[in-house]
């Protein structure tokens, strides 16, 4: 049954959009910090050209350093955001010369300043503030001693152009998204286009095509082409074999009609009664064996399509054997062999399997065996257990096989290179397709030091 | 059915305002800013907000600015044309964010941090007596000033008068900003000192010397004061310096700790509005900011009348350069110097 579970689109859609976000995420908090930085490093800049341009107009007087506050470096400290503006010039003894807020320099800022300059944030008046701390030697006539500028502005500036960089970092985000996700879609067509392609060859394929395919596609879909492939050339081989099959039958069973057509024949054109008798004799033998063999064509068409194993039972294969054996024994066509049983094991051994078909296997082993060796020719009977497997075996001392043929033996219409026999070359095509249903090998192998040993592996059933 | 309501509810609220034991909604201005000049705009805002109380106190600049820091209560609202002061305290911390439609939509170069809002434009101008044309060509620029300063000084000595930028939060600014745009200014200020010019602490006591005789010729008046007292003596003459002429803007900002501060921004929200701005257009000399306001006192009329040559003083950090202690000692030993070089 076909079972649609979503869509390639949607699912190369969600992992899209999983992996967007998780990046998107990553990207934005760095796109934060770096637009911060980016605004702290723009307005920090700002306060430095402000503390110069406060040095440039620091000059000596009797000893005192003056300031006049250049109107320039306030407006540079406000920036064009209007920030509160804090200036102070301290002396060396930390003295403020000029300053127009109150805000606190600790002793241990000073003491920095004389080695770096300071950037630091501080609180004031409601408001949190950046300041700068920047000392420089500034030369007098009489004194030569530093001084400190200290510039401050509060926060909003910077706030605003973090904001600022940060939204056009999103904005810039967001359009990418929007294009990679178009690009996708886009994309995604063109690479699904090879299953659409193959979908189309595959509709317009004739019923009975079998051929393999002949299409264009990438990497990922060849395994898929490929099993496709075989899978066609397993349903050829299967059809071919279907087609052997009835040609075979319907050749097999036109030699026996055509012998008892002929017969008849001649019968009717004869007046005498002993011929008749003997031709409807023939009749006879002859509708008899095609009988039987139109039987057997049943069972192997039979065995062949009822594939379920809904009539496994577990059994005994022991005690069906000597059943079979013995009865096979009692029949008059078993009368010029000598047909036995070799020792069979005390307990009983168990396999899962049909009786009526294990039945029809033993019948065709034996059947075989008594048809294809001379007379007074020893059939022997048997079970060796193996691990796991229990081997049923039939062995004779008739002439055998060639080797060659060994491995076709099974296959239908295989009479094992003879002609001069009455079977139908069906027997061991039955026996192979009763084993194949039972999970067993069927393994046919020459016996010393002359005849044939056919053997069958069942699988043992352990379960109690 | 609702004018009618609101009518009612409007009676109500001016018999609560007219009960005994102040009004439920008082609110206090502190103020640099002549009450009898202003009384138009206060009647429109009593009018508007019959509901609020207002208590406006007018003080020299010196005054509003010590108030700002040392009154308890503070004021709800500060007004005061000293921009330095105002500017300095704004930095400090003392006023708080208007954030309202209209001081959103008020000029950038007109405000600033949305704190501090300058909501006047009064050109500075000169003044002279008709007197002096009998004698001379009167001054038209800053450059006529010098030379008449210079050339006929014997004739002027003593009949001058100008602010005392020591006295004078305005005149002090008035001088830093002229000072700003040319070093020639130091040549005026020597050449009046050479004239002996008479120094005033405001424009109304400099007004009343020319209109008395006392003073022929006067520098740097408030322009809003001027055109009004023209108007009634006649032989006053203004004129706006025709090379530049300075704009000074009174500052208005809302009080930090404002005990009202609801009424506070309703206050300022009103002398910012366009009704407000067309009483201050209409019927004060202060001249209104705002560019869609018709009326005889805008700056756009101005602008039409003077040209391009008006340059009000920036509202922004640099004003803060003023009241640096430092910078104004060393401004004022120079003027000094200047005024007394003779």
């Amino acid at each position: 049954m076909i079972e649609v579970d979503g869509t390639l689109k949607s699912r190369l859609a969600v992992w899209l959009s999983v992996t967007v976000t998780a990046l998107g995420a990553l990207l934005l908090v760095e796109a934060y910090f770096s637009s911060q930085r980016a605004a702290e490093r723009a307005y920090d800049s700002q306060l430095e050209s402000a503390a110069l341009t406060i040095a440039e107009a620091v000059q000596w007087q009797e000893g005192q350093p003056v300031v006049e506050i250049p109107a320039a470096a306030l407006q540079i400290i406000a920036t064009r955001h209007q920030e509160r503006v804090f200036y102070a010039v301290l002396d060396a003894e930390g003295r403020r010369v000029s300053a127009n807020l109150d805000i606190p320099i600790p002793a241990e800022w000073r003491t920095q300043v004389a080695e770096r300059p300071v950037w630091t944030n501080t609180e004031h008046s409601g408001a949190e503030w950046r300041l700068h701390g920047w000392e420089f030697d500034s030369a007098g006539w009489e004194t030569q001693d530093p001084v400190q500028i200290w510039v401050g502005h509060t926060l909003a500036g910077r706030q605003a152009l973090t904001g600022e960089l940060f939204e056009g970092a999103v904005s810039r985000f967001l359009v990418m998204v929007l294009v990679a996700g178009l690009l996708m879609l886009l994309a995604m067509r063109v690479a699904l286009k090879p299953m659409r392609r193959l979908r189309q060859l595959l509709r317009q394929r004739e019923a009975d095509d079998m051929r393999p395919l002949d299409a264009r596609v990438p990497e990922e879909l060849r395994e898929l082409a490929e099993t496709l492939d075989t899978l066609f050339a397993r349903q050829r081989e299967s059809r071919d074999a279907l087609l052997r099959f009835t040609a075979d039958a319907s050749h097999q069973l036109k030699t026996p009609l055509s012998g008892l057509q002929s017969t008849s024949e001649l019968a009717l054109k004869s007046t005498r009664p002993e011929e008749w008798h003997r031709a409807l004799t023939a009749v006879h033998q002859g509708a008899e064996r095609t009988s039987r063999l139109a039987s057997q064509l049943l069972s192997l068409a039979r065995l062949r399509h009822v594939a379920d194993g809904s009539g496994m039972n577990r059994l005994d294969l022991a005690a069906l054997l000597r059943e079979t054996v013995f009865d096979w024994a009692g029949r008059d066509v078993a009368q010029g062999h000598d047909l036995g049983l070799a020792e069979l094991p005390d307990t009983p051994l168990y396999i899962n399997g049909e009786p009526w078909a294990l039945r029809e296997l033993l019948g065709n082993l034996i059947d075989n065996a008594l048809r294809y060796t001379p007379p007074d020719s020893v059939i022997t009977l048997g079970l060796v257990k193996r691990g796991g497997e229990v081997e049923l075996y039939i062995e004779d001392d008739g002439p055998g096989v060639a080797p060659e043929v060994m491995e076709r033996l099974h296959q239908p219409f295989e009479r094992g290179g003879r002609q001069d026999t009455e079977g139908s070359g069906l027997g061991l095509a039955i026996v192979d397709s009763i084993a194949r249903r039972h999970d067993a090998r069927l393994k046919v192998a020459p016996h010393t030091p002359c005849g044939l040993r056919i053997s069958v592996s069942f699988p043992l059933e352990n379960r109690p | 059915m609702m004018p009618r309501y609101f009518h009612a509810f409007a009676f109500v609220a001016l018999l609560l305002a007219a009960a005994p034991g102040r009004a439920a909604n008082p609110l206090v201005v502190e103020a640099a800013l002549d009450r009898e000049v202003v009384a138009p705009l206060l009647a429109a805002f009593e009018l508007a907000h019959p509901d609020i109380d207002l208590d406006f106190l007018d003080r020299s600049t010196l005054e509003v600015d010590e108030r700002v820091t040392g009154a308890a209560p503070a004021p709800d609202v500060v007004i005061s044309s000293a921009m330095p002061w105002q500017m300095a305290r704004v930095n400090e911390g003392y006023a708080s964010r208007l954030d309202s439609a209209e001081a959103r939509a008020w000029p950038e170069w007109a405000k600033w941090r949305d704190e501090v809002f300058g909501f006047t434009f009064e050109p500075i101008v000169m003044a002279y007596r008709l007197d002096l044309s009998r004698h001379m060509m009167p001054p038209a620029t800053h450059a006529d000033l010098h030379t008449l300063l210079t050339e006929q000084w014997d004739l002027l000595r003593g009949r001058v008068t100008t602010y005392s930028p020591s006295q004078s939060g305005v005149g002090y600014t008035l001088f830093q900003q002229d000072a700003r745009y040319t070093t020639r200014f130091w040549d005026l200020v020597a050449a009046m000192g050479n004239a002996e010019a008479v120094l005033e602490a405001n424009t109304r006591d400099m007004l009343e010397g020319i209109s008395e005789g006392r003073y022929w010729l006067g520098y740097n008046l408030l322009g809003s004061y001027a055109m009004v007292w023209a108007q009634e003596h006649p032989e006053v003459i203004v004129q706006v310096p025709q090379d530049y002429s300075l704009v000074m803007m009174r500052m208005a900002f809302i009080h930090r700790d404002a005990p009202h501060p609801a009424a506070a921004r309703q206050f300022l929200d009103f002398l910012l509005s366009r009704e407000g701005q067309r009483v201050i257009a209409g019927e004060t000399p202060l001249f209104s900011v705002r560019p869609d306001v018709i009326g005889p006192y805008t700056a756009q009329r101005l602008r039409d009348q003077v040209g391009d040559r008006l340059y009000p003083i920036p509202i922004d950090a640099s004003l803060l350069a003023f009241v640096d202690p430092q910078r104004r000692d060393a401004f004022m030993q120079r003027w000094r110097r200047e005024f007394m070089r003779r």
